[in-house]
């Protein structure tokens, strides 16, 4: 490894914060470190201009509170007081575990982007099943409020959304879910699942990812998969679907009378 | 003739103990230690009372002014109770006020010798009285009572405010492992008290649990709710000077686990009561109990706890246990029912 330092740069450079002691408690983020620098004709390149940002918060950050709160889906961020029903209740946490309804609305509420910005990846996971919105004692609507979340996490991270994590397929989803539900009447979540990974070309990562094969087999074996089979379409469906579909089919004029 | 019942201490629950004895005809004598009545509410200007923020005047004021317009009740202001003992069934006590020395024989004795407020600069962390901007409960209570809601160090309104719940309760390490049950209603009606008269300042409360029990819920709501208080869950453990005249609050944030230094205009912190030195000074006195946490023991806690170990001595308000004043007022009026039954046996 050292050798191969050798041959494809001047001189060897370590790892990011490979000499910090107890490295594994340290978040990567945390570690500012320049593989090549020169201050002041001095070179400090490597392990000798590494900085460890602290972890203490040190200010409650109330313009981005201000800021849900102005929105119709986070208007009642204040009301939440913390007890965790909105988590208990998720249908996405006991998949992902690190999507917690209930912390991101603290983080929101506290205006803590620097660990909002470390949920980038799952903050957009609700499926909108409004389990945790019937259930808060509070009625803070955790249901909408994600989606507060999801908006202000596009605002504040784009590039974070753009390069870790292609979200940039908005419209291919939604067709897809609109497909579904004009189709069958119902959404089938593995279906959904599956075909938004095709359509964002995660084909190798729909089979391999050790947390997406969970999902899926999760939903086959609870028959969440085949209940759109079973079940067939809603009763009375064409009216549904009319209603829908004019709906649909102003969506696009609305969106632009709103802006 | 008619019975002779001593009540000890013109705070919320010996006021209306006394009041209440004296419509029943009983000859009242009101031992007050200070120059006035209406306790700890009146010492410390308390301005508006939780639940329903009503002037603290309707009530503590009206009880004073029952009590000092009742002929039968004798009242003792800067008073104390200088020497006390058994006779029989009656109590024979020592009255010393400004006026000289009176020995009176009563039927029965209420004490109702209240609480003190926990001295918070006894526990050096929350740094209070070392920086102006750090004040307690009762600092902003009589501060808000004076229409003055700004920073101490410089008037000015603070930008946010934080406020520290379980100052001196649940804290072992200051000998108080007790909830001292009304500062965290306190503390959010005066966060509501701040948030109305400045919209602007940030109010932020730092709280393990917060204890806003029964209907007392309602202002932990409308805190939140309509004045957009916010909670972080997490006790604060420093309190150091900050840059730009500030203080800084070093605690950790236990719903994310991570430490926070947050720097503030003003602090305030709930400091909880205590028994306070009359508790263990009329233990000694009536020959009556104290109990593990400093305060006056009840002969049993659900049954009669309004009695005191010895029969005939009567126990109220606050020097049982920390309790909100309309609780004190009930009970003025419960142990004065006790302390009428037994005069009235044994007169």
């Amino acid at each position: 490894m050292a050798n191969e330092h050798n041959k494809n740069s001047e001189r060897p450079v370590a790892e990011k914060g490979e000499h910090i002691i107890a490295r594994h408690l340290i978040d990567d983020d945390a570690i500012k470190e320049e593989k090549n620098l020169v201050i002041d004709g001095v070179d400090v390149s490597g392990r000798w201009n590494t900085f460890i940002e602290t972890r203490v918060d040190s200010e409650f950050d109330r313009s981005f509170f201000g800021e849900i709160q102005k929105t119709v889906v986070g208007s009642r961020i204040n009301r939440c007081w913390q007890c965790g029903m909105c988590t208990a209740s998720c249908t996405v946490t006991p998949l992902y575990r690190r999507f917690n309804p209930r912390a991101f609305i603290y983080m929101m509420q506290l205006g803590n982007l620097k660990q909002l910005k470390k949920y980038v990846d799952v903050a957009w996971r609700c499926v909108g099943c409004y389990k945790c919105s019937q259930r808060c004692p509070k009625q803070v609507n955790p249901a909408e409020m994600m989606e507060a979340l999801a908006l202000l996490i596009k605002k504040y991270f784009p590039e974070e959304i753009k390069s870790k994590h292609q979200l940039t397929i908005d419209e291919e989803v939604k067709a897809i879910y609109e497909g579904m539900i004009l189709g069958h009447g119902r959404l089938d979540l593995a279906n959904l699942h599956t075909s938004a990974m095709r359509k964002m070309g995660k084909t190798t990562e729909l089979m391999s990812d050790k947390d997406e094969r969970g999902a899926i087999f999760k939903m086959m074996k609870d028959g969440r998969a085949l209940s759109v089979l079973r079940l067939g379409k809603p009763h009375k469906w064409h009216k549904s679907k009319d209603a829908i579909d004019n709906y649909l089919r102003h969506a696009g004029t609305l969106e632009q009378e709103n802006n | 003739m008619a019975e002779n019942i001593l009540v000890i201490g013109g705070g919320p629950a010996g006021l209306h103990a006394a009041i209440e004895l004296a419509e029943l005809g009983v000859n009242v004598s009101l031992v007050e230690r200070d120059t006035f009545f209406g306790g700890n509410p009146k010492k410390f200007k308390y301005k508006y009372l939780f639940p329903d923020l009503q002037p603290a005047d309707n009530v503590i004021g009206e009880l004073i002014k029952r009590a000092e317009s009742n002929n039968n009740i004798k009242k003792y202001l800067s008073a104390n109770i200088e020497s006390f003992k058994e006779d029989g069934k009656k109590f024979s006590a020592v009255i010393k006020s400004s006026t000289g020395s009176e020995t009176k024989t009563f039927d029965s004795v209420i004490v109702a010798t209240g609480f003190e407020h926990f001295d918070p600069a006894t526990d050096s962390k929350y740094s209070y009285q070392l920086f102006d901007d750090v004040i307690d409960i009762k600092d902003l209570e009589r501060m808000m009572g004076e229409g003055n809601f700004t920073r101490p160090s410089n008037g000015k309104a603070p930008k946010n405010v934080a406020i520290i719940l379980c100052v001196g309760s649940r804290d072992r390490h200051v000998g108080n492992q007790y909830c001292s049950r009304v500062c965290c209603t306190v503390s959010v009606k005066q966060a509501i008290e701040l948030k109305e008269h400045f919209p602007e300042t940030e109010v932020y409360i730092f709280y393990m649990d917060i204890r806003t029990y029964g209907f007392y819920e309602d202002l932990y709501w409308k805190a939140m709710e309509e004045h957009d208080v916010q909670i972080v869950k997490g006790r604060v453990a420093e309190i150091t000077s900050g840059p730009d005249n500030t203080v800084i609050c070093k605690g950790e944030d236990t719903l994310l686990r991570g430490p926070f230094e947050i720097p503030f205009d003003m602090v305030v912190l709930a400091s909880g009561m205590e028994g306070g030195p009359q508790s263990p000074e009329m233990a000694n006195k009536l020959g009556i109990e104290l109990d593990e946490h400093g305060f006056l023991k009840q002969e049993n806690v659900t049954l009669s706890p309004f009695k005191s170990n010895k029969d005939g001595i009567f126990l109220a308000g606050a020097c049982t246990g920390p309790k909100a004043i309309a609780d004190a007022i009930v009970e003025g009026g419960a142990a004065a029912m006790n302390a009428y039954i037994y005069a009235k046996k044994n007169s």
